[in-house]
């Protein structure tokens, strides 16, 4: 059992607090990333859940041992850091068994489970290189092998992909999560690539300001965005926004920004006449239709951003600009009226003062 | 076609500048190996029979040897200890006392701007008094002066240049304080180390005015060699050279020596 539960960490620097209050409960065997802009204390929540950052006020307990005040070392926990942190004194076997030879174990004890983690990350050809003659890829591969090679209670991953290019990080990716799935340990990993957060997380912690901004599977938080913030930081082309107020009428309606929009009444029974909203549509959740089709938003092409099999079309639409995402956008060139639109499920609605969403379902 | 000139220019600058460079010392070495009449000759001999006169005079003289002795006990010791306090020091600065580090690090290079005279006439009065006036400890104490100023003053840049990432990857791993900067902190800025450590040590090797002033009896090399210019009206030159050749080998030695202890250092972690 390895269940991580944080119970009103403040971490402040001298006067000025990074993080306020954060309550925050991990169970057993779960994949849990922590995502935000920089500055949101991700990072800083994590060192402290390492034991490498203090604690300013508050607990953490990991397995139901209270370690705040624990060294790193007696955490039972490992971690992998974004620049690899390698020991560059020691070749890459050294590196991966530093940890256990340590402790006392000779290297016959070692050499199968050596042999196990070098096989399980494809390292077993490098072991006896140093570290700068590996490539970045490589690197981190060591770092995870000497995480992995103690069987920690949690692994703590600080933004590991960071430094590589976009394919390998994909790679690595999907590795980290298979890896997952075959030894189920506990396991945070920080990331301010939401795409990254999206794929890889039993659960994503979206943080900002030190604050949680709002917790939950992947799904609920590209569905069920409890913010604006989190409905913009999440999705990739962005969401958009448009200003908006309530209409009166049989139809739950909402209009501004030269669009008139069908809401759903099931998703916010709360709405009156003439409240003002800010709308939120997802590019991808939008698709051209014909003319007169429900929901219709009929704008002029500013743009077309080929993105292989589908496109994103950038309009604009009376003077803002609004963007989908469509599998025909090959048709479509820079002046071109189109015309798009989207289901009335998939409309967010926020409150413009707050920033909070409407949606009661 | 251009690019072979070039190249060819390029390589002809560098030797050139190469034999400007190594000339004098070159000469130095052969006229440490010839007689007086192949050294004072108007024409220069290329072509001569070595002899091993001049090191002979050199190492049979006992003033030289003892000079010679003085001079390692003096100067191991005092970069030794120089090493000891200071770069622990050193790391300590550069990682747990970063907001005060800048202030530190600047007095201790203030230490250095004194010229030495400034302190050489009051520490022969203290010396006199304490009783250590013209001893090797005398001189040790006063060269750790140098050695743990300049000591420090290189090696916090070279700990600050150990990624942070490093040591807390062992901290992780569940060492402490001393064993981080044990087998991490001091392995991997050992090269910079070893950069600050030959420095001071021919520093302190080459050093005359305090050794001049501290010191009668226990005189150091450089006070030695200095002393040998003025062995009579005929300027031995043959034996002046060899005491040049004889001085500047420990420091060569002591890097070689060095160099391969850190690399052997730097190999791996625990057996």
């Amino acid at each position: 059992m390895a269940n991580i539960t944080c119970k009103n960490i403040v971490k402040s620097y001298g006067a000025h607090p990074v993080i306020e209050g954060l309550n925050l409960e991990i169970s057993d065997r779960e994949f849990v990333v922590f995502l935000g802009p920089s500055g949101c204390g991700k990072s800083t929540m994590l060192r402290m859940i390492a034991g490498l950052e203090e604690v300013s006020a508050g607990h953490i307990a990991i397995g139901g041992t209270d370690v705040t005040d624990l060294p790193p070392g007696e955490r039972g926990v490992a971690m992998v850091f974004q620049s690899y942190a390698l020991y560059p004194h020691m070749t890459v076997a050294d590196n991966i068994t530093f940890g256990l030879r340590r402790q006392g174990n000779s290297r016959a004890e070692i050499a199968p489970r050596l042999k196990q983690v070098a096989d399980l990350l494809g390292l077993t050809p490098f072991l006896e290189r140093r570290p700068k003659n590996l490539s970045g890829g490589q690197q981190q591969r060591v770092a995870m092998a000497r995480a992995m090679i103690k069987t920690p209670k949690v692994f703590l991953f600080d933004e590991p992909l960071s430094n590589l290019d976009a394919k390998l990080r994909e790679k690595l990716r999907t590795e980290i999560r298979k890896i997952h799935m075959q030894l189920k340990t506990t396991t945070i990993f920080v990331t301010h690539d939401q795409l990254e957060a999206m794929t890889i997380a039993d659960r994503i912690v979206l943080m900002r300001d030190g604050q949680i901004e709002q917790m939950g599977t992947p799904d609920e938080i590209f569905e069920r965005p409890r913010s604006r913030f989190v409905a913009d930081f999440i999705g990739t082309p962005a969401m958009n926004f448009v200003r908006a107020e309530i209409r009166a009428g049989d139809e739950l309606c909402a209009s501004g920004g030269g669009l008139t929009l069908t809401l759903s009444p099931h998703s916010f029974p709360d709405l009156v006449a003439g409240q003002k909203v800010e709308l939120g549509l997802r590019p991808a959740r939008m698709e051209l239709c014909g003319q007169n089709s429900h929901n219709a938003i009929h704008g002029t092409v500013v743009l077309v951003e080929n993105m292989g099999a589908e496109g994103q079309v950038i309009t604009n639409v009376a003077g803002a600009e609004v963007s989908f995402v469509t599998k025909d956008f090959r048709s479509l060139s820079p002046g071109d009226p189109v015309t798009f639109s989207i289901a009335p499920d998939h409309i967010h609605v926020f409150d413009p003062e707050t920033g909070r969403s409407l949606r009661k379902d | 076609m251009d690019k072979l000139i070039s190249s060819v220019a390029v390589r002809a600058l560098l030797a050139f500048l190469l034999l400007v460079a190594l000339g004098p010392i070159l000469w130095t070495v052969l006229s440490a190996f010839k007689d007086l009449r192949d050294i004072v000759t108007p024409v220069p001999k290329i072509l001569f029979t070595p002899t091993l006169d001049n090191f002979a005079t050199i190492l049979r003289n006992p003033t030289i040897r003892d000079g010679l002795l003085n001079s390692a006990v003096v100067v191991s010791a005092a970069v030794l200890v120089g090493a000891v306090l200071g770069i622990p020091a050193a790391h300590t600065l550069a990682r747990y006392a970063r907001k005060w580090g800048d202030d530190v690090q600047f007095f201790v290079l203030s230490l250095r701007f004194m010229p030495p005279v400034a302190i050489a006439l009051p520490f022969i009065v203290l010396y006199l008094d304490l009783g250590i006036y013209d001893t090797l400890f005398g001189l040790v104490l006063v060269y750790l002066i140098t050695t743990v100023s300049t000591i420090i003053w290189l090696a916090v840049p070279a700990f600050e240049r150990v990624p942070r990432e490093i040591e807390e990857a062992a901290a992780m791993e569940g060492c402490g304080p001393a064993e981080i900067f044990w087998r991490f902190s001091l392995p991997v800025a050992a090269p910079s180390l070893f950069g600050a450590l030959v420095f001071t040590f021919v520093l302190v090797w080459n050093e005359l005015l305090l050794a001049l002033t501290l010191a009668a009896q226990k005189a150091t090399l450089p006070v030695v060699a200095a002393s040998i210019t003025s062995l009579g009206k005929e300027v031995p030159w043959g034996v002046i050279n060899a005491a040049t050749v004889v001085l500047v080998l420990p420091p060569l030695v002591f890097i070689g020596l060095l160099m391969g202890l850190l690399n052997s250092m730097v190999r791996s972690g625990p057996k």
